[in-house]
């Protein structure tokens, strides 16, 4: 944080990063390339099933292409983020691509393990560059929340303006000692919602006659949720950083006695300016008596 | 030879039992061993420590959560951390079914992890277990059947082993799977500050309380393990033996595990000692040196032990490059300098080190 962004009698408490590990979700796609990609590359060239992959050169491109699209839906699915389909779809049709261009089909076997551990680099080395992209600031004052690697992003936050804190710990943060620590803002800021969303189809009767009836049903949860870059994303070391917010969040609430104090002092304003008011009138009635003698 | 029907009746089916106490205790030696070598490392290695913590925990909980099943007490609460696992009942049952989900949690977490990863080991390995059959049923032949059959598991366990293949996807899988089961395969775990004594007397003491709590579960126990034996001494089968050797299988490939995981921790523990640099080059050794080897033993020494001579060039290359930088690293031979050499005199007969 440069020293012309510190506000008056501002001081930075801490300056934190993600933990190496807090974007797994990321990287996990990665490890999955790899080992389905050296996979493949196993069946096809050792294993006892590469008779199996012999007869057409297709096969192998098949089978890859296809449990990668499955994992690609089933993990879309689950986190209800449709990139990962299209990102997995985008890996595939470049691979492919990339065989039928160079004509290496018939080599399959040790192009897709190859395309897939040089693909997997190239992500974890994007995710490392996310995950440095961020910064988070914590001040006296302050949460100044950093992130982005192409279009910068920030977000500060006043410690009177949380309402919740929302933290969470998954295992891997667990064991490594990170967590995420959401602060929720008066406005909701920090706030997600969980959709979730059956249909189904029937069809009743014979050929000439059908009835297709659609069920549908709809829960909308809302659930503490923000862009990495918004929230204190895998800091580590967790329980420390969150007492210390947690701590600074209390020293900026007003206490019982102190709202107490500004209700009474507005009270004794509001009687003053009654009372002035009074004067006010009371002054202006003698001048009206004052006159009319006169 | 005739057999005295009181060794049949009486001592006979106690053979295979004693055989699987025996190999139980020598499991338990290894765990206790195994937690003081973790509690050491603790300090420095608090994220590999929990890892294991929880691998612990994982066991435990689904034990007792697979106790809860077989009791058809139902599961309302399921709970894993790091340092904690919790498994609540939907119905609170009594009796002979509340002492057999708590012998699942108490007992469980030695065989069934190993139970699960033996029959991943009959799966992929290619040789045939032998079992012993049974002629007279005495107990002297109760012993060295029960022998018999677990020499020919952990025959089979150690071809496999010497002879894994580490670019074959599912031999690396039952590596991954023995190594973890080695790591967490324990009833208590080590936790960052010692709040009380938590060691192999604790573990046997809450499965001495377990057995005493009903001892007449126990006497039917043993009741039916009696029966079990005259049935299959009636049939003229080897299933009782069979069942117990089960056991032993399941604490042989408990104790290999621990083995494994301990030299693990050994090499973690040794490291520690080495830079940053030296420590990376240690473990890097193990990866190169393998695949050096296979590359070598592939093109230029094609023969028929690739994988076994790739395993044995690996371990020793590595214990070697340990050895090495412990030498220079920590003078821990003393072979550098002489002891005398660093002291000098600070008056008569005394001498004081540099």
């Amino acid at each position: 944080m440069d020293q012309n962004e510190i506000l008056e009698n501002e001081q930075v408490e801490k300056i934190l990063s993600p933990h190496p590990l807090s974007f797994m979700k990321l990287q996990s796609l990665c490890l999955f390339l790899i080992i389905w990609g050296v996979l493949v590359g196993w069946l096809v060239n050792f294993s006892e099933f590469k008779d199996l992959f012999f007869g057409n050169p297709w096969f192998p491109v098949l089978a890859w292409g296809l449990v990668l699209l499955l994992v690609g839906v089933i993990a879309s699915l689950l986190t209800i983020q449709w990139s990962i389909f299209f990102l997995f779809l985008g890996i595939f049709a470049g691979g492919l691509s990339l065989m039928l261009w160079q004509n290496w089909l018939g080599d399959s076997g040790i192009f897709i393990p190859f395309f897939s551990v040089a693909v997997s680099i190239v992500g974890f080395l994007i995710v490392e560059l996310f995950r440095r992209s961020h910064k988070y600031i914590i001040t006296n004052f302050r949460v100044v929340f950093r992130g982005g690697v192409v279009t910068k992003r920030e977000r500060t936050l006043r410690y009177d303006k949380i309402t919740d804190i929302d933290a969470k710990q998954g295992v891997l943060g667990q064991i490594f000692g990170f967590g995420t620590i959401i602060p929720i803002s008066q406005s909701g800021f920090g706030l997600g919602s969980d959709k979730s969303f059956a249909a189904g189809g029937v069809q009743l009767g014979s050929k000439k006659i059908g009835l297709l009836g659609l069920f549908g049903g709809g829960k909308e949860v809302q659930t503490p949720r923000a862009r990495t870059y918004y929230e204190l994303h895998g800091v580590h070391p967790y329980r420390d950083i969150k007492k210390l917010v947690e701590n600074l969040v209390q020293g900026h609430v007003i206490t019982p006695y102190q709202q107490e104090q500004v209700a009474f002092q507005k009270e004794q304003v509001d009687i003053q300016k009654q009372m002035r008011d009074l004067l006010k009138k009371q002054m202006g009635s003698k001048e009206d008596e004052d006159n009319t003698e006169s | 030879m005739s057999v005295s029907p009181i060794d049949v009746l009486i001592f006979a089916p106690l053979a295979p039992l004693f055989g699987v106490l025996l190999f139980w205790f020598i499991q338990l030696l290894f765990i206790e061993s195994q937690k003081y070598q973790l509690s050491k490392i603790w300090e420095k290695h608090k994220p590999f420590c929990r890892f294991t913590n929880l691998l612990g925990i994982i066991y435990q909980t689904f034990c007792h959560a697979l106790g809860y099943t077989v009791t058809k007490s139902g599961i309302s609460n399921f709970f894993i951390s790091v340092d904690y696992g919790k498994v609540d009942p939907k119905k609170e049952k009594k009796g002979i079914f509340e002492w057999t989900s708590n012998a699942f949690l108490f007992v469980g977490p030695f065989f069934i992890p190993p139970l699960l990863l033996t029959i991943f080991f009959v799966i992929i390995s290619e040789n045939r277990l032998e079992i012993a059959q049974s002629i007279e049923y005495s107990f002297a032949e109760g012993m060295i059947n029960f022998g018999s059959n677990l020499f020919s598991f952990s025959e089979n366990l150690f071809i496999l082993l010497s002879n894994i293949d580490l670019l074959h996807p599912p031999h690396i899988v039952f590596l991954l799977f023995l190594i973890f089961l080695g790591m967490g395969i324990r009833p208590s775990y080590i936790v960052q500050e010692k709040q009380k004594k938590v060691n192999m007397l604790y573990d046997l003491y809450n499965i001495k309380v377990h057995i005493f709590k009903k001892p007449i579960y126990i006497i039917v126990l043993i009741l039916f393990v009696y029966i079990f034996s005259y049935i299959s001494v009636l049939l003229n089968t080897n299933w009782y033996v069979l069942l117990f050797s089960i056991f032993g299988w399941l604490s042989i490939i408990a104790i290999v595990s621990i083995i494994i995981a301990h030299s693990i921790i050994l090499l973690i523990k040794i490291t520690d000692k080495f830079s940053r640099f030296q420590k990376i080059l240690t473990f890097l050794t193990l990866p190169i040196s393998y695949g050096l080897m296979r590359v070598v033993l592939l093109f230029i020494l094609p023969n028929e032990y690739i994988a076994s001579a790739s395993i044995l060039v690996m371990l020793i290359s590595t214990v070697l490059v340990v050895f090495l930088l412990l030498k220079i690293r920590t003078n821990k031979f003393k072979t550098t300098s002489k002891m005398k050499g660093l002291r000098v005199e600070d008056g008569p007969k005394r001498n004081i080190r540099k």
